[in-house]
């Protein structure tokens, strides 16, 4: 893009970002929609969106915020209140639509039938049960036959409250209803998977309920959240979106002084810095850090980059009411170099891009600096004050997650022994010899229930090593996983130094004695381990056991992927040529002998090589 | 909000080049005078000047400048 166009754009996203100045979004929303698709490599995703209400500002402010997040929807939307008729009498409309998301847009006006009152406990319990049916039917039926992924929102409280207070706590209060109906809807997202709350009951206090809903927009347009309330609730939504399709950001970049403490530690030492509860501005420091913290149990990656002394910064951490420790990190630099050379650092040491970067910094000099040398980097305006750096990360829905798995747990772990893991190879001559150290282990086989959650999350955040970027929905991975049409795998790879998880995926469709590669990926934590080999081994496993002859693989370039452009050229793929539209094809003629190609990477007692497809496929079959 | 100001931000409500609209056009000519925009309209009457402008108010209004007109004059007996 030329240089104008981006400041252009940097300004439009800007205006997307918290606080949100809600009329300057309204006026120039066609303006910004114009500048966002000029965008290059938007992903294209079909959104149903299914109302209760009115539902053309959602749509409007839904467009822009998943503009902004690199994602073009195209949107279906049923009439007013048309939400659950669209489904059960299966709309054509609709169904020809094939949403790979549908929205429902629903609140609390939308409760069929509140308990009347002095209803006992048992009689608004069926209550209950019959609103759950109601919307459980639907949310099947767009599950199995639609094969969409759900957003639901669940509700908000009504305007209200004829009982006043007593409408929290009596069985038959509206309020006391609508939180169980709440409850009830967060215990099906536990149990389904393609389904996620939009939270709206949180929403809607964040906002303020006065604001929420306005009964003049209720009157006039029958709108059930106002304008200005519609872009957080659009904004909420987009930031589910993006965390379906891999977009949210993984890794968290933070400055020490007055960032993490107060004071500066190369000047004032450890035992003077402003940390802990005995200081009003030292407990603001401490809630950050324990922000951070829980964030990074959670599986996002902790950096550092500051302008310091390397081991005084370091020392910082030895403070006794610091809850953030050095090994919390997985990447630090603390020197006096400029910033952005110091994130791109941090990028390249822990292999990720740099748009999966949030960069913190309480100096508004150092933080210009780095959006503007480094476009792709999320560099919130947090202010100068510890006590709203937690608030502004919150609101920029920056981390969203569609499900925290045990890879997202033990991520931090990985980055940190993968720092072992190059500090080991420094001690080897040979490079054989430092693979040949890692004792690795791998566990490959065809798609089994318990990965597919992890499977889903890799395909839509891998964007280096992978041969064609293409993205797949959860209800698309668990479909291909029961079609034995389609041969998969997925790798888990283990060293001495810990356990990877799952980090690489293939997805080939079966036309024949063919199979064609639709998707091949591998997390970039493990380049360079020959993982690929073993994925390479133990496909050609498959093919041998299914009679396929011959593999064809895609490689569609990426502005990301050309780590691999010559990836099937160095398996001893041949060239068929380029073909419109759809990338580069190559060929390979699965030989009656093989001998594996890799060398250090053992395949684990448990690896399902040998498992049919068909048994596999039938234990996909009997969970989903 | 002045008249001028008034049409420049009906410019960009329905995103035209700024100072296109002169106040004498008909509401029912204008290619994107929509739903989206009217919302706009009415947002933005309430957040510019603190008063609701309800769409039996706005049917009424035949040219941008009736627009004008009802906004001043809701925010006068407001």
């Amino acid at each position: 893009m030329e240089s104008d166009a981006i400041t252009t754009l940097q300004s439009v996203l800007k205006s997307l970002r918290f606080p949100f100045v809600v009329a300057d979004i309204l006026r120039k929303r066609q303006v910004m929609k114009r500048e966002l698709l000029k965008q290059p490599n938007l992903i294209p995703t079909r959104i149903a969106i299914l109302g209760g209400s009115t539902t053309t500002e959602v749509k409007s402010m839904l467009e822009l915020f998943l503009l902004a997040q690199g994602i073009q929807p195209t949107f279906y939307e049923s009439g007013y209140n048309r939400y659950s008729e669209d489904v059960q009498f299966e709309n054509p409309d609709l169904w020809n639509f094939k949403p790979n998301i549908v929205l429902i847009h629903i609140t609390w006006h939308n409760i069929s039938e509140f308990p009347g009152l002095l209803e006992d406990e048992a009689e608004v319990e069926q209550r209950v049960r019959r609103e759950m049916a109601r919307f459980e039917f639907l949310w099947e039926k767009i599950h199995t036959v639609l094969g969409a992924l759900i957003i639901q929102n669940n509700f908000d409280l009504p305007r209200l409250r004829p009982l006043s207070n007593l409408e929290a706590s009596s069985s038959f209060g509206g309020v006391n209803f609508v939180l169980r109906l709440n409850a009830e809807f967060a215990s099906y997202a536990r149990n389904h998977s393609r389904f996620l709350i939009n939270d709206i009951l949180y929403l809607s206090a964040q906002v303020g309920h006065a604001e929420w809903f306005r009964s003049t927009y209720w009157y006039s347009f029958h709108m059930a959240v106002s304008p200005t309330a519609t872009v957080a609730l659009a904004h909420n939504v987009a930031a589910i979106v993006k965390a379906v399709y891999g977009k949210s950001k993984k890794c968290l970049v933070l400055d020490l002084d007055n960032t993490l403490w107060g004071g500066v530690i190369g000047d004032d030492g450890v035992q003077n810095l402003i940390l802990g509860r005995d200081h009003p501005v030292g407990e603001a420091f401490l809630d950050f850090q324990r922000y951070v913290k829980g964030l990074q149990r959670r599986g996002v990656i902790l950096a550092v980059c500051s302008k310091n002394d390397p081991e005084s910064a370091k020392e910082g951490f030895s403070h006794p009411d610091s809850v953030l420790k050095l090994e919390d990190f997985s990447a630090f630099k603390a020197n006096w170099d400029p910033k952005p050379d110091n994130i791109r650092a941090i990028a390249a040491e822990l292999n990720i891009g740099l748009d999966s970067i949030v960069f913190v910094d309480d100096n508004p000099a150092e933080r210009d600096f780095v959006a503007e040398q480094l476009l792709e980097v999320a560099v919130p305006n947090v202010g100068a004050n510890v006590s709203g750096f937690a608030h502004v990360l919150e609101q920029e829905r920056y981390f969203e997650v569609e499900k925290v798995v045990q890879d997202d747990l033990n991520r931090s772990a990985y980055y940190s022994s993968n720092l072992e893991r190059s500090a080991g190879q420094s001690r080897f001559s040979d490079y054989g010899e430092f693979l040949a150290s890692l004792e690795m282990t791998a566990e490959i086989g065809p798609f089994v229930p318990v990965y597919l959650e992890r499977i889903t999350q890799l395909i839509n955040k891998t964007n280096q090593f992978n041969l064609t970027t293409r993205r797949y929905t959860s209800g698309q991975v668990v479909a291909i996983a029961q079609d034995p049409g389609f041969v998969t795998l997925y790798g888990r790879l283990a060293d001495k130094f810990g356990d990877n998880g799952l980090v690489s995926v293939l997805i080939g469709q079966v036309f024949d004695d063919t199979v064609q590669l639709d998707l091949w990926l591998m997390s970039c934590r493990v380049l360079k381990r020959e993982m690929e080999f073993a994925m390479f081994d133990a496909l050609i496993e498959q093919c041998q056991q299914r009679g396929i002859r011959k593999i064809v693989g895609t490689y569609i370039p990426s502005k990301k992927n050309g780590m691999v452009a010559s990836h099937y050229a160095g398996l001893g793929f041949r060239s068929m040529g380029a073909t419109s539209g759809s990338g580069e094809l190559w060929s390979y003629d699965v030989p009656a002998t093989y001998s594996p190609r890799t060398r250090y990477i053992r395949p684990t007692a448990d690896t399902l090589l040998a498992t049919s497809p068909s048994a596999d496929n039938e234990s996909v079959a009997s969970e989903a | 909000m002045n008249r001028d100001e008034f049409l420049l931000e009906m410019d960009e409500i329905l995103d035209l080049p700024p100072g296109t609209l002169r106040g004498n056009e008909k509401l029912e000519e204008l290619q994107n005078w929509d739903s989206t925009s009217l919302i706009t309209f009415i947002a933005l009457a309430e957040s510019n000047n603190g008063v609701f402008i309800s769409p039996g108010q706005i049917v009424t209004c035949a040219t941008v400048a009736d627009l004008l007109r009802l906004a001043q004059t809701e925010r006068s007996t407001s």
